[in-house]
């Protein structure tokens, strides 16, 4: 969990200083990826909290799921269809959801400290 | 132990896998940075290139306007008229449109078929001068500099043609038949050199195809006025676009 937020920092810091440039064509394909990323990354965060976490699940969610919006993505573009519509409501709803379930176990346990320390 | 450690190493690397491309895009999104590819380097290199040479091109008209304005003013200073002046630009544009018959140095070619037997199973077309091989021939002349033209006495202008007419050609709406003459005045070696040289098109349709190519200089060629008709049915000049 901690080492997990420890290697994001790590990754901004390090994407900040580093002199690396894409395409701006591809940055879409990035952008949807980094949607898809960042579901797998909620789910996982609430899994843990459910005490579900499964390592595997997870790796392969964050991977396939990033790999899947970003071809989507390229899909959509070579038919003229904005297929990469799907991933963001997808993923963004998923996102949305995951993070009200997460709400509601931190409060719960917050509420259950409390009632301990009573 | 093991597993917990992978795991911890798979956080991790997944976080900064994350928190790295999160950056970067927004990096890139950002307005200071783009993409630039050497190709497009190297096009806005070329149109920069392009740009100065137009405004070069654009100086030296300036110069040469400005040049023609002081030839006015000073003509105008001297004589109180600058007709003289028009009047030589009108002789002049007279004599580049054919108005005129025109002698200085230059060339002669004639065109003739070839006298050589066929090869059995040839095609006749080998042998034969077409239009084509005109058309060509004159473009070299004109590449060589030439100043005037003219095939089988029909002054060559710039809307003149060459049409192919089964074994004749037809050039200003007038047929002939071969052998063609074409004169052409200017540099007389540069003319010469553009039907005789090695790899010039005239003289590879007389080595390969075996057709009669002739070239002479003369100190003194003629080329008679144009026969046509000089009216325009659908130029008009621009407005603002004389000199």
């Amino acid at each position: 969990m901690i080492i997990a937020i420890v290697g994001l920092i790590l990754g901004i810091l390090l994407g900040l200083y580093l002199p690396v440039t894409y395409p701006a064509a591809l940055s879409l394909y990035i952008s949807v990826a980094i949607l898809a990323s960042l579901d797998s990354v909620f789910g996982g965060f609430r899994a843990s909290l459910e005490n579900t976490f499964d390592t595997e699940i997870f790796v392969t969610g964050f991977f396939s799921n990033a790999v899947l919006a970003a071809l989507l993505a390229y899909i959509g573009d070579k038919l003229g269809v904005p297929l990469y519509y799907a991933a963001v409501f997808a993923f963004g709803s998923r996102l949305f959801q995951n993070f009200a379930i997460i709400r509601r176990h931190l409060i719960n346990r917050m509420r259950q400290a409390e009632r301990e320390a009573q | 132990m093991m597993k917990s450690y992978f795991v911890k190493g798979l956080l991790l690397g997944i976080g900064l896998l994350v928190g790295l491309i999160l950056a970067i895009q927004v990096k890139n999104l950002d307005e200071d940075y783009y993409f630039v590819s050497i190709k497009t380097m190297s096009d806005l290199n070329m149109e920069i290139r392009q740009e100065k040479e137009e405004i070069e091109q654009l100086k030296s008209m300036i110069e040469s306007q400005e040049n023609r304005l002081k030839e006015y003013q000073s003509a105008i200073e001297s004589d109180g008229s600058i007709n003289d002046i028009i009047i030589q630009d009108i002789e002049l544009m007279r004599m580049r449109s054919g108005f005129y018959d025109l002698e200085g140095p230059g060339v002669l070619v004639v065109l003739k078929d070839s006298e050589r037997e066929l090869y059995e199973g040839e095609n006749p077309n080998n042998v034969i001068v077409h239009d084509e091989d005109v058309l060509k021939i004159i473009n070299d002349l004109k590449i060589a500099g030439a100043e005037a033209l003219s095939i089988n006495g029909q002054r060559y202008l710039n809307t003149s043609e060459i049409q192919c007419a089964g074994p004749t050609i037809t050039i200003n709406q007038m047929t002939y038949a071969q052998p063609f003459v074409i004169k052409a005045i200017g540099n007389p070696d540069t003319l010469n050199a553009a039907i005789k040289a090695p790899g010039t098109y005239a003289w590879e349709i007389k080595e390969v195809f075996g057709l009669q190519v002739e070239s002479h200089i003369s100190e003194r060629i003629r080329i008679p006025k144009y026969q046509g008709n000089h009216t325009l049915q659908y130029v008009t000049a621009e407005e603002g676009g004389s000199l």
